[in-house]
């Protein structure tokens, strides 16, 4: 993926973030928690332009729960058309617990796939050894989920070329390039041309950036021929000091911008088809 | 065992919940759903080892006791 894609005018793959595992209603009330509230954002997302929808569980108190991706999922597939659903493995919780995101009935098309650990506040280091991340490439390989590989920080980049090695990944490898704060991939242009120049061959690459810079680096993506995420999971904020409503505003500012350089977005079929899921 | 500083409540003074969440009565604010994994002893965690509010108050007691 290269500035000759954006010339090119291939399309964007939009995904949409709708709620993480990071925030609560406390820190904004907009955010969707239960599988209803979800579904519906999703649904309005999709109707902007998302073709993916990236989606965690939450139980009744609001708290992350792998065990209620089943409603989530069953819920999407109620209220939305075609949209992909992308199912996490992340988070600090046990290997037990997030590898029920790919165990739902039916499967998801896709999941995340954390390339690596992360800090999370002053005591909690993720569980992301290689013979968790292995495990998981393996189990979604057999079920046909197409893996949403998230590269937190440059060293990420080493692991997701070491799957490759492996041969547990197939092509086109999509490589989710996360910046923000902590353990993150500073958030700067610089360090996304960087990573960009770091990819491997035959790869598609997603932007995710976390609050302020969810803007500026998905809009560079664009111009670099990558693929846009947004949504409240990384961003509660439409901007400073104005929380956002919902996660489709933050959507609809999105495809404003990708359609005004220059670039289509793609329905979910063609994200498949871009995504080799076909 | 869970934090004795856990609750459950549905609001404080300034928010206002259709259901209960957790809220931390040592700091006195609702917590992240990452940090109530911490307040509820989930998977490998426990509050006296991997909460920052528990341990600093603690050491505070303990250091009060001195």
């Amino acid at each position: 993926m290269t500035y000759d894609d954006y010339l090119a005018g291939k399309k964007v793959i939009l995904t949409v973030a709708t709620t993480g595992g990071v925030h609560g209603k406390d820190a904004n009330l907009n955010l969707p928690e239960q599988p209803a509230e979800i579904a519906r954002d999703v649904r309005e997302c999709e109707r902007l332009g998302a073709s993916i929808a990236h989606v965690h569980g939450r139980d009744e108190y609001g708290e992350n729960s792998a065990a209620h991706l089943q409603a989530v999922n069953d819920a999407i597939r109620d209220h939305c058309e075609d949209v992909i659903i992308q199912n996490t493995t992340g988070g600090q919780s046990a290997y037990e617990s997030r590898v029920r995101g790919i165990r739902t009935d039916p499967p998801p098309e896709m999941a995340s796939l954390d390339m690596g650990p992360f800090n999370r506040g002053q005591h909690i280091i993720t569980e992301h050894t290689r013979h968790n991340i292995e495990s998981l490439a393996r189990e979604m390989r057999e079920r046909g989920i197409k893996p949403e590989l998230e590269a937190f920080n440059n060293g990420h980049l080493n692991e997701t070329h070491r799957l490759i090695d492996l041969g547990l990944l197939e092509e086109p490898y999509y490589v989710n390039l996360i910046f923000g704060g902590g353990t993150f991939s500073m958030p700067s242009p610089r360090n996304l041309l960087n990573l960009v120049d770091n990819l491997p061959e035959n790869a598609e690459f997603n932007v995710l950036a976390t609050g302020r810079h969810q803007l500026p680096l998905t809009t560079m993506a664009v111009l670099l021929g990558g693929h846009v995420r947004v949504g409240m999971e990384d961003n509660l904020y439409f901007e400073r000091g104005r929380p956002a409503e919902n996660n489709a505003q933050l959507v609809e500012r999105s495809v404003e911008v990708i359609e005004r350089l220059g670039r289509e977005i793609a329905t979910p079929e063609e994200a498949r088809s871009i995504l080799g899921m076909d | 065992m869970v934090c004795p500083y856990l609750e459950y409540r549905t609001h404080d003074e300034s928010h206002e919940f259709d259901h209960p969440r957790a809220y931390c009565g040592a700091s006195e604010a609702f917590v992240s759903p990452m940090q109530a994994d911490v307040c509820n002893d989930r998977d490998r965690f426990d509050h006296a080892s991997y909460c920052s509010v528990y341990r600093r108050l603690v050491a505070e007691i303990e250091s009060g006791d001195d």
